[in-house]
């Protein structure tokens, strides 16, 4: 999968013709055959803008006001970028008018150790849902299947998967890469931000961890698109997509929704009910 | 690893930690977050029919359940509680019309989740009363408590005690 | 420095670990969601101590721990009550294994700070408890530039035990300072023939030198840097950062902290924790102002921090070239490129 030159091409006609301020895409990495993301202004840099499948930071995060500053962004998403991008623009996040994308019809990326990732393996839409130009053969929506790792800790005994949690939450260091790095965390004062709220622990203990984490996957539930960015962002390697997966694995058996950011003005689960919710675990 | 409660030995032992044990005495600590309009009025009428229920529950009152915030139940359960019951107005019933219906939905996400991570599933408990079931909300309290104290103290996740 | 040398083995080298597990509370990396963090070790299976290897955090959190416990206060009707919090656990007599030599020397770049105008007794005990033994690295890392900055790294006495895997195949366990040589001589290990030994430790220190990918002229760039606060290059090299706090946390010299209280009705506990420059919020005063809001300044005071402030202040570069930041970076942005591209060299 290697799009770099039709990338370089388009983003060429889109500083030309002024249509963008910013370009958000990727380059390599200096020290390993990693990407990382790009942000340009001066289209002398476009040379260095490349896209293969090593490709693989959620570029929607730099629509968030911080990076773009609310300018005219142009940038290239794939099939999980795509959502998180059309659930910002359901969210009023963006401004539709303001960015100009690229949906790449993507193939699946590869790890640092060359191999086919998790989210990519298990991945059931990798067409964008929204674009303004799209490269590549769409191949359409997959089979849902239940992620691997949780059938497995789901069959575990409770104080096994609690001990094994434990390790993760006394792991964390509080440094909220997670949060920063996801798209869809855009809130300018995050309520487990320890600066500005007084509601969690300041102090980095194993349950002031296990808190914070609880609340941000609760918050994300339903919206969460499995780019695995925060997974990818955190320094102690935490295996954070075990909580997001959990809960999109609830809610598909229950509300039968799954797929955030699928249609425009779909804002997900919890935006929703029936009247044939299940009901039987309330007294 | 089971849940035994060590009737012999006259110790109740924690549901997560099967380490942690409490005497057979052990009073649960129990948050109970009412909504205002018909569980908060439902327990007020519990109180004025002169019913007994258990004295472990301590109310939290809020203007709808759909108001509970997942992090309500974990900072419940990190502090002092050993178990956070949350309860609401009947399906239809709401007064802000779709409250619940919302908060029916989060509820199960929730108490899922934290099940997963190793809290033992009785420990959040959700229910249904109106503002005439005096005698529904006795005998949910005095289920919930029973069920606590049948999973023992929490251990889990704990704050530190000063 | 000392000249207590011991020529030895890889059998010998795994005897001696062994010897000092056994005998001195001994902290050294351990695996974990495939990376390595400094714990307490009891057997030397648990641990990787033989070279220094790719670490989640340095050796810094066992000096300044993540979250600290300060001091305990209870309010009540006559006020409110002050008291010490237990014994520090990190304050006994340990041996750390494992320590990069740029951790190492970090510690000693931070002792300037914690002596400076308010002495931190818990950090001074700690460190005077301690004996690092480590061995010196064969090769760079991808993101290593040590030797390129302030300092001299052959003959530095960061470590107080060296260990050299000579090219020669045999190892060398040296003394360098007063505590690591009454270390040694408590063991039964005899000293070697210095004039040999020193040889090939030099040679492995060339070998070592050469394998560097990345150089800097420092004078050049901290000279440049001085007069570069308004270089608008600031704000194209933080431009793909996402002020998380990672850098900061993971940095072997960082050390910001933020003060918080928990409480449980009237009883609590003051903490202290990690704190970065690179939060949005970190300069927010009461009252709403906020000299700091714009990512560029915040990435121009880390950058300027790093390689020009503490070294007008303490003579000491606060970098130390460990590149933990770059690895550890969700987004790889590298101090090295940031320094180099705004002083353009």
């Amino acid at each position: 999968m290697d799009y770099s030159n039709q990338i370089r091409e388009i983003t060429s006609k889109l500083f030309a013709d002024n249509k963008i301020d910013y370009f958000v895409g990727y380059r390599q990495n200096s020290f390993d055959d990693s990407q990382v993301p790009f942000l340009i202004t001066d289209p002398a840099e476009i040379p260095k803008l490349v896209f293969t499948d090593k490709s693989v930071f959620n570029l929607a995060n730099y629509l968030k006001p911080d990076h773009t500053k609310r300018k005219r962004v142009g940038l290239v998403v794939k099939g999980c970028d795509s959502r998180a991008l059309n659930l910002m623009l359901t969210e009023s996040q963006v401004k539709r008018e303001n960015i100009y994308i690229i949906g790449i019809c993507c193939e699946g990326t590869l790890d640092d150790k060359g191999q086919k990732p998790q989210n990519c393996i298990e991945c059931v839409m990798p067409d964008p849902v929204v674009y303004d130009e799209i490269l590549g053969t769409p191949s359409g929506k997959k089979k849902y299947t239940v992620n691997a790792d949780i059938k497995e800790l789901a069959e575990k005994a409770l104080n096994e998967r609690a001990d094994y949690f434990e390790e993760i939450f006394a792991a964390c260091i509080r440094c909220n890469a997670c949060r920063h790095s996801c798209p869809l965390c855009y809130c300018a004062k995050c309520c487990i931000d320890q600066e500005t709220s007084t509601l969690y622990n300041g102090a980095n203990t194993t349950s002031g961890a296990m808190h914070a984490l609880m609340t941000w996957s609760l918050h994300l539930a339903g919206r969460c698109v499995d780019c695995r960015n925060c997974e990818k962002a955190c320094p102690s390697h935490l295996p954070l997509h075990l909580l997001h997966k959990q809960n999109e694995n609830v809610i598909y058996e229950n509300f039968q929704h799954h797929l955030a950011g699928m249609e425009k003005d779909d804002r997900g689960a919890f935006y929703k009910y029936s009247l044939s919710d299940p009901d039987d675990f309330i007294l | 690893m089971e849940t035994e409660v060590k009737e012999a030995q006259g110790k109740i032992v924690s549901a997560e930690n099967p380490d942690i044990s409490a005497p057979a005495d052990w009073k649960p600590v129990i948050i109970g977050i009412l909504c205002n309009w018909c569980s908060y009025a439902g327990s007020d009428l519990t109180g004025t029919s002169r019913i007994q229920y258990p004295p472990n529950i301590r109310i939290i009152r809020v203007p709808c359940s759909s108001r509970v915030d997942p992090w309500f139940i974990i900072k419940s359960l990190q502090s002092t509680a050993d178990g956070v019951l949350i309860s609401g107005c009947h399906p239809g019933d709401c007064h802000y019309i779709t409250g619940n219906y919302y908060a029916r939905r989060r509820f199960l996400v929730a108490k899922k989740l934290l099940n997963f991570i190793g809290y033992h599933e009785n420990r959040v408990q959700f229910s249904w009363v109106s503002a005439a079931e005096g005698q529904k909300f006795a005998k949910v309290v005095a289920k919930v408590t029973e069920d606590i104290k049948k999973l023992g103290p929490l251990h889990r996740y704990k704050k530190e005690n000063f | 420095m000392n000249v207590f040398l011991v020529e030895t083995d890889k059998t010998g080298l795994q005897k001696f670990y062994e010897e000092i597990i056994g005998k001195f509370e001994t902290y050294a990396p351990v695996e974990k969601f495939g990376k390595y963090d400094y714990k307490r070790v009891l057997k030397l299976s648990e641990c990787n101590p033989d070279s220094p290897i790719e670490t989640t955090m340095s050796v810094k959190p066992l000096f300044f721990p993540k979250t600290a416990k300060i001091m305990k206060f209870v309010e009540d009707s006559s006020g409110t009550t002050v008291s010490e919090t237990e014994e520090d656990p990190f304050a006994g007599k340990r041996v750390i294994l494992g320590v990069k030599h740029c951790d190492a020397r970090g510690l000693q770049v931070l002792d300037q700070v914690y002596k400076w105008d308010y002495i931190d007794t818990d950090y001074q005990k700690r460190r005077e408890n301690t004996i690092i033994i480590s061995a010196r690295c064969d090769k760079a890392g991808a993101q290593c530039f040590c030797t390129s900055l302030d300092y001299d790294v052959e003959n530095s006495d960061a470590h107080d035990i060296r260990i050299v895997n000579g090219l020669n195949g045999k190892t060398y366990i040296q003394a360098i300072t007063e505590k690591g040589e009454t270390l040694l001589k408590s063991f039964s290990l005899q000293s070697t023939a210095p004039d040999v030994a020193k040889d090939e430790i030099s040679k492995h220190y060339k070998s070592f030198e050469a394998s560097f990918r990345l150089k800097m002229n420092y004078s050049e760039v901290n000279a440049k840097l001085q007069k570069l606060f308004d270089s608008p290059e600031f704000e194209t090299v933080s431009s793909n950062c996402i002020s998380c706090n990672t850098c900061a946390f993971i940095c072997p010299t960082c050390h910001c902290f933020k003060i918080s209280d928990e409480k449980i009705k009237d009883a609590g506990v003051r903490y202290k924790s990690y704190d970065s420059c690179n939060n949005g919020y970190f300069t927010l005063m009461a009252g709403g102002h906020n000299p700091r809001p714009v990512k560029y300044r915040r990435w121009r005071q880390r950058a300027m921090h790093k390689f020009v402030y503490y070294k007008e202040r303490f003579g000491v570069n606060l970098c130390v070239g460990c590149g933990h930041c770059a690895i550890s970076c969700p987004v790889n942005i590298s101090i090295f490129d940031v320094v180099n591209q705004v002083a353009k060299v």
